[in-house]
């Protein structure tokens, strides 16, 4: 490695660290949040059994699941504007990636509410509370609990399914990389330091789980 | 006060209640006894709205509700005039003991932190259990959950409490705390139907046992008459069963062997 692959690097760590902080981060926050509003939503109407609703989400997880990723952010951001509805690459992929976490962490919390035993729901309703209030309460933290490592993988896998992003011009960290190794050709080291972002901040990700975890075991 | 009337309910094509009617008074404390699968615990959990009933009707205080069919509202008032105990004592597992208690007065009644407190705490005293009030269930023995629970019922300050085996997953030694604080709420006053299996329990606490087999009450008595002078042939055959093993099995000690397997067979 020569002294200036080494000055280059150094300079372009900074640059794909602050794109990681400034995209990555935020889209991988954004998407998750929502994602997991949706997963909350989706599996307690299938446990409710709300009426076509739970039919519905069932469809909305077969499709979301057995189709890429990359296909539905094509859908999405080359496919719609052709019928008049146009994202921004941004906006494309937190509305992908939301709806993919929404389908697969659904699965993850469906069975960790179903974990709980059906006792205390009843013991709830002997108290007077509404199954949302239960569920509110009682269940829902018990659930989150037992779906937190799962849930911890999936945030995780996020990250870097966000490179995806890069096929509907999102400028993150692979492209950025991507970018300046166009101009020195210096691929292989661009490359392997957009892997190193990925590793810094999915090990923070690791660490922040195994802390979180600790925390709530002391509460039971 | 509380009437259950002709309550039905079968499990596929298993009868479970036959019509069913029990009458609980005022200051009553009834066991319901009978063997596994007469549908004693299905029809406290069908007075309970656990388990809704094919048909049947129930009364308290003047108010009629229907067992099969309850609006929201109605369920709403009358779940704060009962409280339930479980087998599994069924805590919250993300509460501590005090907020077991409160839940309930806090979330469907509203009442503030403070006040739902007071209660809370002054009901754990109650059962003893002063000293465990920021315990989580996960925290506490069996016998202990199992008062938490008994507290937890009583925080509506119910007019009716319903007790599902309330023992029977507890190691022996705990089952005694238990039985004690049930036996306190009988002396003072409190209307209890009890499913148990403990007879020395139903024999000293109860003041009504009802027997039941097959989905139908067999005999109903008052707790003493019961015991000492049961008329169906059914239930003095279940009483001296469930009463006599203890000393058959003396007998065995004694190196008596045939007496004991007579007994068992008879």
């Amino acid at each position: 490695m020569t002294e200036r692959i080494l000055t280059e690097l150094v300079e372009s760590f900074w640059k794909l660290f602050m794109v990681g902080l400034k995209v990555t981060i935020p889209l991988t926050l954004a998407a998750f949040s929502t994602g997991l509003l949706i997963a909350f939503l989706v599996a307690l109407v299938q446990i409710a059994k709300v009426p076509v609703m739970r039919r519905l989400v069932r469809v909305y997880i077969w499709i979301i699941r057995c189709t890429p990723m990359i296909v539905q952010l094509f859908v999405v951001y080359f496919g719609l504007p052709t019928i008049g509805i146009k994202f921004s690459s941004f906006v494309s992929a937190w509305l992908v990636m939301s709806l993919s976490i929404g389908a697969y962490c659904s699965e993850t919390v469906r069975a960790a509410i179903e974990s709980v035993p059906v006792g205390q729901l009843e013991a709830c309703y002997c108290d007077g509370l509404t199954f949302w209030q239960a569920m509110i309460h009682v269940i829902v933290p018990q659930a989150l609990r037992t779906a937190f490592p799962p849930l911890s993988n999936s945030i995780i896998g996020l990250v870097k399914d966000t490179s995806l992003a890069y096929s509907v011009a999102l400028v993150e960290i692979l492209a950025t990389a991507q970018r300046i190794a166009a101009r020195t050709y210096d691929y292989f080291w661009l490359y392997l330091e957009a892997g190193l972002i990925y590793l810094i901040f999915c090990s923070v990700l690791t660490v922040l789980q195994r802390k979180a975890e600790a925390a709530l075991e002391r509460r039971r | 006060m509380l009437r259950l009337q002709n309550v039905y309910k079968k499990f596929g094509d298993n009868v479970v209640l036959n019509n069913v009617s029990l009458d609980v008074n005022q200051g009553d404390v009834v066991a319901i006894l009978g063997p596994s699968g007469s549908g004693k615990t299905t029809l406290l959990r069908c007075a309970g709205y656990l388990t809704k009933a094919d048909s049947g009707t129930l009364i308290l205080d003047d108010r009629q509700y229907d067992m099969k069919k309850i609006s929201s509202r109605d369920l709403r008032e009358y779940r704060q005039k009962v409280g339930f105990v479980f087998q599994n004592f069924n805590l919250y597992g993300n509460k501590t003991a005090l907020g077991n208690v409160t839940l309930g007065l806090r979330v469907s009644q509203k009442m503030p932190k403070a006040q739902a407190e007071e209660i809370g705490k002054s009901l754990l005293e109650r059962v003893g259990l002063a000293d465990r009030m920021d315990y989580y269930p996960s925290k506490l023995s069996g016998g202990q959950q199992q008062r938490v629970a008994i507290a937890r019922a009583l925080a509506t300050n119910p007019e009716v409490v319903f007790f599902d085996e309330p023992t029977s997953a507890l190691d022996p030694e705990l089952t005694g705390e238990v039985l004690n604080v049930i036996k306190q709420l009988a002396d003072e006053g409190w209307t209890m139907l009890v499913v148990t299996h403990e007879m020395e329990f139903a024999k000293k606490v109860a003041t009504r046992v009802v027997f039941m087999e097959d989905g139908e009450i067999v005999e109903e008595n008052n707790a003493k008459e019961f015991f000492e002078n049961p008329q169906k042939e059914r239930t003095k055959e279940f009483i001296f069963k469930s009463t006599t093993w203890a000393s058959t099995a003396k007998k065995d000690d004694s190196g008596d062997n045939s007496t004991k397997q007579e007994t068992i067979e008879s």
